[in-house]
């Protein structure tokens, strides 16, 4: 094996309970994307554009559909017979086999998957961040000032910074203080969970954190601490562009709201930074006679008789005459019946709105059986995956939709409600 | 299933074809049709949706279009070991010689191809017969009748004369035997129109070939399967799907706007099926629909922008249209640009074609506007 100088490992194991039904079935990097992607499209496609070509991806939960996805890397030229891009899940050894205990803990379990390319560096990526970043520009940074790690920070509002992992810098970018969403911010500078270390340094921490029975096993909480507090040189790697976490519902349909802005702050029509995918063997899409299309994103596959405005409909999708979508994301292969109405909502893979429905509406016969606000803030109505809405049922702002919801009579909703309020 | 005995001939080109403009720059079968394909993937993708491992594609003159576009046959699954997709070009040698339709000389050119492989049977096919054909279903039709040679026809009306003086019409009887060909008739006698498609074992096929070339005869339709239709058995197999012979500027314009209708869509391109067309993937991004968008009765495929008024089109990707400009009746092939204020009906832009602002192009119904690449107007 030739040795390697960096490889990436992107940690793709994370369950992403806060998307709710839209990561029951698949992992978070999995979920569909601005009409054709997948979250860790972006990770993947930064890799290849940044000439890292060993990539390992470290699964855990629900990795079928993600393994299938990534499959032999062609989609984002990392079919390579000298590396290309691995899945990782966690084994079984001859002494013991565990999960995933925690971030480090992940690359723990994968030195020996490391130190068969024998790289200089390490890039640690996060894979469910939408954001275009050239690695090796920092990789460059973190040669130049020969720093133990090199960690991506951008700078966010100060009446942010305590949702996020704050550096405290001094005036060279040294990173002095490492806070995890800290109640009194002393800087604006917010991790991007995009880390590059100089492996023997890392691997050393690995091994000592492993073998410490009181840590979390976590990047955040104890490598970085643990590295800062033995005086090693961490510098902060300054990035100014669109960068989107992507972990909670809201910020989920916000990115994609984001490519639709006026000024969008995420340029997906990029010829030098081509987001790379797989792609279906889909034709282009049709417009018909009846349609309305404004501000939206439409790809192949679609059939659209009915009206969109400020929506992202992904590939195989059908929205009927008389259906109107806005505000909306539509996951591949969901159908949108004639006068169906889906107002600021997610409407998962292959799920089937019925004749006249009107999915996150508020009135007073609304069902709000589903209404979950921890999940979907903001009044965004999630509908999950393959869920079928039977016909001319309305369906709450806020609402997480999870199975299939019928008429009353039916008995399929919850008996709290009454057969009157329910029937549309 | 894979590895089903059959293997594949192509050819690229078809001297009888001329699409003008178009194909100044290109080779028949690497002409953009349907948004983001061109005229091969349609074969191919038949093929292959049939278990075709092994396909041979004979290429003339201007290749460097279709060699891009097929590269090492990923997008139709061809990359493989033993067999694959393979470009067989025909030497200089033989084709100096070569002047008008020369189906016999350019198998002839694929021979070693042919001897090598492992395929019993060998599928020979022209690329600008455009539909959605499963060839299991020909194989099985073959060996059902005990066939020397299965030929594709379908069945057609009257045709013009035009129409006439290019096709080859087939006597076909009840158990599908063909009794006699008609090879660019002058008056219409037959309603069976050959579809440039045919089956038979490859070492039949060998044995023909070098008959034919022994006796200077270099016709398939005169010399094969006209003079064979005694001595061999030669079956019709009906094809009733859609299909469209691209042998013109009107026909390609036709093909194109045939799209538009949401059954032909969906049969030719096997959504219910599962026999999708495959073609080279862009990684383009989704279309972007602005504002002031106005899109009616259109195929449009990815990495468009799309501000102003479009209306019974074909787009292929990377299209740009810009605000207040008005876009009717028309083929608009890939990364072509539509400025600001402009009016254009009835056209064929073909790939990269600049309309500054505020112009004019309108083209008739029956004779559409061609704009060659990379014009500016």
């Amino acid at each position: 094996m030739k040795s390697k100088e960096c490889v990436a490992m992107i940690l793709a194991g994370g369950q992403g309970s806060r998307l709710g039904v839209l990561t029951k079935d698949v992992a978070k990097p999995a979920v569909p994307f601005g009409g054709k992607y997948r979250i860790i499209d972006f990770p993947l496609s930064n890799c290849a554009h940044s000439g890292i070509t060993t990539v390992g991806v470290l699964t855990q939960y629900q990795p079928f559909e993600l393994n299938t996805y990534i499959g032999n890397g062609q989609p984002w030229d990392l079919d390579r017979n000298d590396g290309g891009v691995y899945v990782l899940p966690p084994y079984v050894s001859a002494e013991k086999g565990e999960w995933y205990k925690g971030t480090a803990n992940a690359i723990y379990q994968n030195i020996g998957f490391i130190s068969r390319f024998n790289p200089k560096y390490v890039a640690v990526l996060s894979g469910d961040h939408i954001y275009k970043m050239d690695y090796s520009k920092m990789i460059n940074a973190h040669k130049a000032a020969d720093a133990a790690a090199t960690i991506a920070v951008i700078e966010v509002p100060i009446e942010d910074a305590s949702r996020f992992g704050i550096m405290n810098t001094d005036e060279n970018m040294n990173i002095v203080e490492f806070e995890e969403k800290p109640k009194k911010p002393k800087s604006n500078l917010a991790s991007m969970g995009v880390y590059i270390f100089t492996w023997e340094m890392l691997k050393k921490y690995l091994i000592a954190d492993e073998n410490d029975p009181r840590s979390d096993n976590d990047f955040g909480k104890n490598i970085i601490p643990k590295m800062l507090s033995d005086k090693n040189r961490l510098i902060a790697y300054k990035f100014s562009g669109y960068w989107k976490d992507v972990g909670t519902i809201q910020s989920l349909w916000e990115a994609n709201m984001n490519l639709l802005s006026e000024t969008p702050g995420f340029m997906l029509d990029d010829e030098d930074w081509k987001i790379f995918s797989r792609n279906p063997a889909m034709a282009p899409h049709y417009i018909s006679p009846t349609a309305e299309v404004k501000n939206c994103y439409i790809t192949a596959g679609c059939k659209i008789d009915g009206n969109i405005e400020n929506s992202i409909i992904s590939s195989g999708v059908s929205v009927e005459r008389g259906a109107v979508v806005k505000n909306s994301v539509l996951l591949p292969y969901c159908r949108v019946k004639s006068g169906a109405t889906v107002e600021k909502a997610i409407i998962g893979t292959n799920a089937y709105i019925s004749k006249g429905c009107r999915i996150g509406e508020q009135s007073k016969d609304a069902i709000d059986d589903f209404f979950d606000p921890n999940i979907c803030t903001d009044d965004i109505t999630l509908v999950g995956a393959d869920v079928a809405i039977e016909e001319n049922l309305k369906i709450a702002p806020g609402s997480m939709v999870t199975r299939n919801v019928k008429r009353a009579k039916n008995m399929e909703i919850t008996a709290k409600k009454t057969a009157d309020t329910i029937t549309a | 299933m894979e590895n089903n005995n059959m293997m594949g001939l192509v050819f690229s080109g078809n001297p009888e074809v001329n699409l003008g403009e178009i194909m100044k720059v290109r080779s028949l079968a690497a002409v953009p049709v349907g948004g983001k394909y061109r005229i091969i993937d349609f074969v191919l993708s038949n093929m292959v949706n049939s278990g075709i491992a092994n396909v041979g594609i004979i290429t003339g003159g201007k290749n460097r279009s279709l060699s891009d576009h097929i590269g090492s046959g990923k997008a139709w699954d061809m990359a493989k070991k033993e067999t694959g997709l393979f470009f067989l070009p025909v030497s200089e040698a033989s084709s100096g010689a070569i002047k008008s339709f020369n189906g016999i000389d350019l198998i002839n050119s694929a021979m070693s191809f042919l001897e090598r492989a492992r395929q019993e049977y060998v599928l020979v096919c022209d690329c600008n017969i455009v539909c959605n054909i499963n060839f299991e279903n020909v194989m099985e039709f073959h060996k059902q009748h005990d066939a020397d040679i299965t030929v594709v026809y379908s069945d057609v009306g009257e045709l013009s004369s035009d129409r006439l003086k290019s096709s080859v019409l087939l006597d076909v009887d009840e158990d599908g035997r063909v009794g006699d060909v008609q090879v660019n008739p002058l008056r219409q006698k037959l309603k069976k129109d050959y579809m440039h498609m045919f089956l038979l074992k490859k070492d039949l096929l060998i044995d023909i070939v070098g008959d034919c070339l022994a006796h200077n005869k270099h016709s398939i339709e005169k010399n094969i399967l006209l003079a064979c239709v005694d001595r061999l058995k030669i079956f019709g197999y009906r094809f009733d799907g859609y299909h469209k012979a691209i042998n013109s500027i009107l026909s390609f314009f036709e093909f194109n706007l045939d799209l538009l209708s949401p059954q032909i869509q969906s049969e030719l391109f096997g959504t219910d099926t599962e026999r999708a067309i495959m073609t080279k993937v862009k990684d383009s991004v989704p279309t972007r629909y602005g504002t002031e968008a106005e899109v009616k009765n259109s195929v449009v495929a990815d990495g468009c922008s799309i501000e102003g008024k479009v209306e019974n089109c074909v787009i292929f990707r990377g299209v740009k249209v810009g605000k207040d400009s008005v876009v009717r009746d028309s083929v608009i092939m890939q990364n072509s640009r539509i400025m600001d204020n402009c009016k254009v009906e009835n056209s064929i832009f073909d790939k990269e074609v600049i309309l500054l602002s505020g112009k004019k192009l309108i083209g008739q119904q029956t004779y559409p506007l061609v704009i060659g690449k990379r014009t500016i107007v």
